[in-house]
């Protein structure tokens, strides 16, 4: 198990040295010299200093190397269009926000996706199972501005329940104006849930240890309890990592939508002035943070079912 | 929008394989099995009500979205109606109201709906198809090349795919958008499939891997096939039926893709209609006139729903095993 452990944590630092340069090498293909964009004629002098204070004049992979510096010594560099702010500022402002939504969502989708999907496969074809399964195939086919705006027209605008929009400020702060947002964001997930967890206890039912667990007498709470919910959950845990692509694209929109200050905002306004110090920073970030993911989910797939070890 | 579902939803075993292929080698090809194989499928599909219902549904929608910008007038039913020209701007008719001349109503630029949805839906699905095109064609090649060869090809070109994987899909396709420069179908659609390849390639090289190892490969192994011969004629063949389900799959994510960066603003140029982008522009004004807004909303609503159930009903039609108990 441990060097199982080693193994796929030594393994996710070239993954994460690949990814950046993937993004490092995209964003030096986009058009455009961070200094030649200003109204102003910058003489030549300066900018030749301006280019080797960030080291613009040195190959790609020695610039590289410094960025790859910058982001495991977390420092991010300075922003491009706001001229007194580092993307670390950025980031310190946006991420709790968004890592705020992203978890209610999430909290969403569990504290209603499972027990969802539990109930509906508990009586297959019952009228909860149809109607949960229903819900989820509109879960996932609504697009999730459609869902947000529907929520603020009706929930917001029409009955005045909640605000349109806001965020409160403190992470550990909650009111009424993270509902709707968070609800939006999570009802994919939610959906989700309800549909794998579903399918993975009407498949663990089928088994033959719950047949014997069943032919043992055991009394069926214990078997579903112990027997089927233990073994249906792992997909559910696994579904995490991949989910979490989903949320962090969702939190995008949702941020728009609802005028959250958190990354995805950031990251939408500075594509469009072209602030790409910021959008490589916010995209190296989110990318770190799904392959970190990635790992803790493989890591609690060995734990949770030791075949998969040797497998991965 | 859903890359594990993509995944989770696909049989990790091959189709049929041991009915359909196994008797071919000297008719390598073997219409006469795959025939049967199609026809089982065929057969188990239409008994599935919401599947057939969906696919039904969904050529209605095409069908709409094709017929209604040139063939705008029935005649003998609704000769009330107007050609409307879907970017014709009239401002004495903006937010006109639902009425015959204009059952969908209009927008702020008093351009008709009916007319703009039509188009708007042209171009989504449109995206989507090409895109999920592109994304199957790369997946089948980047896949059946890792999966054929294996070894350490194959375990550098999985690991490769492992650190894609890391990149979040929205910020990829915008960053991919910002070094193409512009923002027009052929953008979008590269942006969406750079974006989103790597759930194909992983797919299909699963697929490859297990099919490998069946008899019938041994077999034409053994007489003598050339590896070209093996994969073209034994393998891709066979991977056809997960392919056929990945376009459905596939296709959700493309529209809702494409939805997404419209309406962030990010989506293709105005005036140019998609239903993302006419989403966007029914933003302004949602709390007067929701209509607007909720039309293409619905729309895409719709093509991912009935997608998904056609996914989901050719999924158990051409795998039965994998069928969930109902």
């Amino acid at each position: 198990m441990t060097t199982f452990i080693i193994r796929r944590v030594v393994w996710t630092i070239p993954v994460i040295l690949l990814v950046i340069l993937m993004t490092f090498l995209m964003m030096r293909q986009i058009k455009g010299n961070p200094f030649r964009h200003t109204e102003r004629n910058v003489p030549e002098a300066i900018q030749k200093n301006l280019e080797r204070k960030f080291h613009l004049d040195r190959p790609w992979y020695v610039q590289y190397a410094y960025y790859v510096e910058g982001v495991f010594t977390f420092d991010l560099g300075p922003s491009m269009a706001q001229r007194t702010r580092t993307v670390n500022d950025v980031v310190r402002d946006g991420f709790p926000r968004s890592l705020k939504l992203g978890l209610l969502a999430y909290l969403w989708a569990i504290v209603f996706g499972v027990p969802a999907g539990i109930l509906a496969a508990l009586k297959p074809n019952s009228i909860f199972d149809y109607f949960a399964m229903l819900f989820s195939s509109i879960g996932f086919a609504l697009p999730s501005f459609f869902v947000a705006t529907l929520l603020i027209y009706y929930v917001a605008v029409k009955f005045g329940l909640v605000p349109t929009n806001g965020w409160p400020t403190g992470f550990f702060q909650l009111d009424s104006r993270v509902i709707l947002p968070s609800f939006a964001l999570g009802l994919f997930p939610m959906a989700y849930f309800a549909r794998l967890v579903r399918g993975a206890m009407l498949e663990t039912m089928q088994q033959d240890y719950v047949r014997t667990a069943k032919a043992k007498g055991l009394r069926y709470r214990r078997v579903i309890g112990l027997h089927v919910l233990r073994n249906s959950l792992i997909p559910a845990v696994t579904a995490t990592a991949p989910l979490l692509g989903l949320i962090i694209t969702g939190t995008f929109v949702i941020e728009f939508i609802f005028s959250i200050p958190g990354i995805g905002r950031y990251f939408i306004n500075s594509v469009s002035n072209r602030d790409y110090s910021v959008v490589m920073g916010i995209t190296v970030l989110t990318s770190v943070i799904i392959v970190i993911a990635n790992l803790f989910v493989d890591i609690m797939y060995g734990v949770l079912d030791p075949r998969t070890r040797e497998a991965r | 929008m859903a890359v594990d579902r993509r995944e989770a939803a696909l049989p990790t075993a091959p189709p049929a394989v041991g009915v359909g292929a196994a008797v071919d080698d000297s008719s390598a090809g073997a219409p006469i099995a795959q025939a049967s194989l199609w026809k089982d499928a065929w057969y188990r599909y239409i008994r599935n009500r919401a599947a057939v219902a969906a696919a039904i549904v969904f050529i209605i929608m095409v069908l709409y979205c094709l017929l209604i910008p040139g063939f705008w007038r029935i005649p003998g039913i609704w000769t009330s109606l107007k050609d409307y020209d879907p970017n014709a701007v009239d401002f004495s008719q903006a937010y006109a109201g639902f009425s015959l001349d204009h059952p969908f109503s209009t927008d702020k630029f008093g351009r008709d709906l009916f007319a703009r949805t039509a188009v708007g839906g042209q171009i989504s699905i449109a995206i989507g198809f090409v895109a999920t095109f592109f994304i199957l064609a790369i997946g089948v090649f980047y896949g059946s090349i890792a999966g054929f060869i294996g070894g350490r090809l194959d375990n550098a070109m999985m690991r490769f795919l492992d650190a894609l994987y890391g990149l979040p899909y929205l910020p990829f396709a915008i960053i991919t958008l910002a070094i193409i420069g512009t923002q027009n179908f052929l953008a979008m659609t590269i942006a969406l499939t750079v974006a989103s390849w790597f759930t194909s390639a992983r797919i299909v090289r699963g697929q490859i891997i297990t099919l490998k190892e069946n008899d019938y490969v041994r077999a034409a192994r053994a007489v003598g096939a050339r590896w070209y011969r093996i994969l073209v004629r034994h393998l891709l063949p066979n991977t056809l039926g997960v392919l056929i389900i990945a376009i459905f799959l596939e296709l959700p994510v493309v529209v809702l893709g494409e939805a997404f960066l419209s309406f962030i603003g990010l989506g293709i140029n105005p005036p140019t209609a998609s239903w993302g982008s006419m989403a966007q522009d029914g933003r302004d004004a949602y709390r007067l006139h929701p209509e607007v807004l909720f039309i293409p909303s619905l729309a895409i609503a719709l093509l991912v729903m009935c997608a998904n159930f056609i996914a989901d009903g050719m999924r158990d039609a051409l795998d039965p095993r994998t069928r969930e108990t109902s």
